[in-house]
């Protein structure tokens, strides 16, 4: 049971805190971190752009720092930057006490945090990554990155992969809170625009990521597998390149709108606020947003019109490209026309959302350009692209100072220094400009490149200039804003004399429990419903939505500290840092000796947690014998004394990583911990399905993209083969017989378990403890069959054919697929054992209730088969 | 026991559709390989519909749950369809 939370000078609070806005400002602060750090970094590469061929950095250095810069921008600052704010806002805009999910909410932070620090790792195991932000194949493949580089850049690789589990867990954890636990009265169309602006991110940000989470996955196996002389996946004949081209970018696009989309939403409450008036087409403004995001998933070929496409694709993402421009007008024209119509105050968030306005108009129109194919091919690669999308994302990073300056009073409880607000924003606007226009005259310099025509000289050092007045007016900020947080310039509910939305009717900094009393929109405006009935009063709340009524605080019954997910999350950290040295020959190894150490915790922690019993007693008989096997296994491959002797040392960071990682996550699991949903709230359109259900439902959603992008890759390399030339091809490289059957037994395997697994939960439901545990071991039994029969087919086809994952595109997407399922197979059975420890002590078979646990369990269970029978035609029939 | 019976009978006919794809793969004479495919395809996504309405209970779910997925699948078909159409 986790304990109150400590102050706020504690350092153990910030480590143990699952308290949305403790995580907010954990984000925040951390997210400007790496601003600087990405920011030294394009300092670097105006002083190296300072004349044509300057040297301060080598070309594999200048390859690093671009690349770096670019990564640490989109991924590590901006959205991070937003989603400070969408932690610390979003529950108190939406009426609720919490995010849906706290503890995920604060391992979402520890893995960004920890995604960035493997990244700034990278930079001293020899090099990062050289590839440039899109990571181009085979620019990104071991056989093109120096080998002195090539450690460094798998480290940056998978400290994109953790960076997106992080992004996977918030995109989940934001979904559920937000269908779920908005307070009564408050329809999903009155939700806050800046909370409407993240409900939008998010959606888009679950598909988009797994995208690149697919293509990082595949990228990873190049780097572990098929080492320096292989072709792998994206090397391969049948368009690798371009196939990650297609899985980049088709992330890459909506994630300018992932980006900006937040800086939308803080534009349209800023605008709202300083210009004394509602939106303008509030409603068409949500439409226009919506669609956008739609929109964002069907246009991203505009990236590629210099690639092997065919001229027909190409003409249609053309259209669609300038067709997802028009909402973006409407949505503009929205924002003015606001402000013609109201009275604007030219205070410092408004100033900074005004100029973030004009630069993204000037961002859009240069982007029409990039959009038709004609003017891009002469475009692309130049300064242009350079020029244009840093006027789009580097608005929005401008419009969220504005958010940073308009939140600060209600995050800190303290009003910053307005003119020093004012000198920021003039010395941002005119660095920017004085940065990034030249860019336009200049145009012809090759993108990620040092060298140019003499003749645009001036125009690069007024661009270095620039660079040094945008990058100095932040120390304006930082001193303002840190200086302000002593000062006595202290701030009620609200410092703004028009404020729509539901933060500014609580104190500043607001409450642990977020308001005074339950939200409540029922009447139309805003009320707090359990402080009403002791007090009674009416107090004036300085929002247009209505009046807050009492002012003490209800008592917490939620749990806001675990220790867990930062232990958790490190152990995270130390393995990814171990993997990234681990030899091919070893990778396997220390999650399969990590399997034991799972076992025999869920077994001692299981014991001491729901009491001992004999399913216990088996899970500790059974690891060591067990570890003793793999062993035996090793000992075989490698021998033991000369394996272990010979190890180098990134495999026992691995081993000490993931056998404390599965610890940690026992001990996460067993953990009793209270985030209770809301009694009262409005949930269309989920109504009727829990926060856990719906959680299950997102997530698996996701996975649906993680499965449907390498699916996808497979149909994408078969039909540029020739779809009935593939076993031929298949045949051709060593894969001397092509099996049906062990598919077909495979099949019945897997729809035996997923029949078990709904019959455990009918019989948990209905209080037969021995059936439950019947089931939930037979669905084990099941899994532990298929992994048997498909390791049988795999052996085969590997050793005896010599058909190895590097033979050809059917062997690579044969063997990813399937090992990317077996994966999730491996994760259910290990879900299955702390289940049936669980179950034999008495959990899931009390009429209903608890019987909910095997039924998210089936969830996953159920999906992993579906996607079986679509493997079984895929890669054994067809 | 309403619900046991219901999933037995799902369970049986879903073996019956995966035995009737290996037999139709086992038969079909090589010029009737895209007829195959397609029928191949169908059958495996109606048995994805019955797990996913019957065992995951997808049925007695609010349809935006089915939605929620379908959302996933788009994108799958989104990707899938522009990257296999670019190199036809």
């Amino acid at each position: 049971m986790s304990e109150h939370l400590p102050p706020k000078s504690s350092v153990k609070r910030w480590l143990v805190t699952t308290n949305h806005k403790d995580i907010g400002i954990l984000y925040i602060i951390t997210s400007l971190f790496f601003l600087i750090f990405g920011g030294i970094l394009a300092f670097m590469i105006r002083v190296q752009m300072w004349n044509s061929g300057t040297v301060i950095l080598s070309e594999l250095g200048y390859n690093q720092v671009v690349t770096a810069h670019g990564l640490l921008m989109v991924f590590w600052f901006l959205s991070p930057f937003a989603f400070g704010l969408a932690n610390y806002l979003v529950p108190l805009q939406i009426g609720a006490d919490d995010l849906a999910f706290p503890r995920i909410n604060a391992m979402s932070y520890w893995l960004y945090l920890f995604s960035g620090v493997i990244l700034g790792i990278s930079f001293f195991q020899g090099s990062t990554l050289p590839t440039g932000w899109t990571l181009y194949a085979p620019l990104n493949l071991p056989a093109f990155i120096p080998s002195v580089a090539e450690l460094g850049a798998f480290s940056g690789i998978l400290a994109l992969a953790v960076f997106v589990a992080s992004v996977t867990l918030g995109s989940v954890n934001f979904l559920t809170t937000m269908y779920r636990m908005r307070a009564d009265g408050l329809r999903m169309r009155d939700v806050p625009l800046f909370s409407i602006s993240i409900l939008l991110t998010v959606w888009m940000m679950l598909f988009a990521f797994t995208a690149l989470l697919a293509a990082i996955l595949l990228l990873s196996f190049d780097h572990i597998f098929a080492g320096s002389a292989g072709s792998g996946f994206f090397g391969s004949s049948e368009g690798g390149s371009l196939l990650w081209t297609h899985l980049f970018w088709f992330f890459g696009h909506p994630e300018v709108y992932i980006v900006f989309f937040p800086a939308l939403g803080a534009m349209a409450e800023i605008v709202q606020t300083f210009s004394g008036r509602r939106l303008v087409g509030r409603k068409w403004f949500i439409i226009a947003m919506a669609l956008v995001a739609i929109q964002s998933f069907i246009v991203w070929m505009h990236h590629m019109f210099l690639t092997s496409i065919n001229l027909p694709i190409k003409t249609v993402m053309m259209v669609t490209t300038i067709g997802i421009s028009l909402p973006f007008d409407l949505m503009i024209f929205a924002l003015i026309y606001t402000m013609i119509k109201g009275r604007v105050r030219w205070k410092t968030p408004f100033l900074f959302v005004l100029g973030a306005i004009l630069l993204f108009i000037l961002g859009g129109i240069t982007g029409v350009f990039l959009g038709a194919i004609v003017l891009d091919y002469s475009f692309r690669g130049t300064y242009w692209v350079v020029a244009h999308f840093h006027y789009v994302m580097a608005s929005g990073a401008v419009a969220l100072i504005g958010g940073i300056y308009y939140w600060y009073p209600k995050i800190t409880g303290k009003m910053y220094n307005e003119f020093l607000g004012k000198v920021h924003f003039a010395a941002a606007f005119v660095g920017f400009n004085l940065l990034y226009f030249p860019m336009f005259v200049v145009w012809e310099t090759p993108r990620r490149w040092f060298h140019y025509e003499a003749g645009f000289t001036i125009w690069h050092q007024a661009a270095s200039v620039g660079a040094f007045v945008f990058g100095a007016s932040f120390l304006i900020m930082f001193y303002n804003l840190v200086a302000s947080l002593y000062s006595d310039r202290v701030v009620d509910e609200s410092p703004w004399a028009y404020t729509g939305s539901a933060e500014w009717s609580v104190s500043s900094p607001p409450p642990e429990g977020n308001f005074p009393g339950k939200p409540s929109f029922a009447t139309g405006k805003l009320n707090f419903l359990d402080g009403a009935a002791t007090d009674g009063g009416e107090a004036d709340a300085k929002t247009d939505g209505g009046v807050a009524t009492a002012a003490d605080a209800i008592e917490q019954e939620a749990d806001h500290t675990s220790w867990w997910p930062v232990i958790l999350c490190t152990t995270g950290l130390i393995t990814a840092v171990g993997i990234s040295g681990l030899e091919e020959s070893y990778f396997i190894w220390p999650f399969v000796f990590a399997i034991p150490f799972y076992i025999a915790f869920v077994g001692l922690r299981g014991a001491s947690k729901d009491g001992f019993g004999v399913v216990h007693g088996l899970y500790l008989l059974l690891a060591g014998p067990l570890l003793a096997a793999f062993l035996l296994l090793f000992n075989l491959h490698h021998g033991i004394e000369a394996g272990f002797g010979q190890a180098n040392t990134y495999f026992w960071v691995t081993l000490v990583g993931i056998i404390s990682g599965v610890g940690a996550l026992v001990g996460m699991g067993f953990e009793s911990f209270f985030a209770p949903e809301p009694e009262l709230a409005e949930q269309w359109p989920f109504e009727g399905v829990d926060n856990t259900k719906l959680g299950m439902w997102v997530f698996l959603s996701s996975d649906i993209v993680l499965f449907g992008a390498f699916i996808g890759s497979y149909i994408f390399m078969r039909l540029r083969a020739g779809w009935q030339d593939w076993w031929h091809i298949a045949h051709e490289n060593g894969l001397a017989e092509h099996a049906v059957l062990p598919g077909l037994i495979n099949t019945y395997i897997l729809l035996a378990s997923s029949f078990t697994v709904v019959l455990a939960l009918a019989y948990a439901k209905r209080g037969d403890k021995l059936k439950t545990l019947a089931f939930l071991s037979a669905t084990f039994v099941g899994g532990c069959l298929f992994l048997v029969n498909k390791g049988i087919e795999w052996v085969e086809y590997y050793f005896h054919f010599g058909w190895v994952f590097d033979s050809g595109p059917a062997s690579v997407t044969y063997y990813l697929t399937t090992g990317l399922h077996a994966v999730h197979v491996v994760i259910g059975m290990l879900i299955l054992l702390f289940l049936i420890a669980r179950a034999s002590r008495g959990a899931y078979w009390s009429e209903g209730e608890t019987a909910h646990t095997v039924e998210y369990f089936g969830l996953y269970w159920h999906f992993v088969d579906i996607v079986w029978l679509f493997l079984f035609p895929l890669f054994y029939i067809l | 026991m309403a619900n046991i019976k219901l999933y037995t009978i799902i369970f049986v006919a879903l073996g019956a559709i995966s035995t009737t794809q290996f037999v139709v793969e086992s038969v079909l004479p090589e010029g009737l390989y895209w007829f195959g495919l397609v029928a191949i395809l169908a059958l495996s996504t109606m048995k994805a519909f019955a797990v996913a309405g019957w065992y995951m209970h997808l049925r007695e779910e609010p349809r935006s749950i089915t939605y929620l997925a379908m959302a996933g699948v788009f994108c799958v078909l989104a990707l899938t369809a522009g990257a296999g159409y670019s190199v036809v």
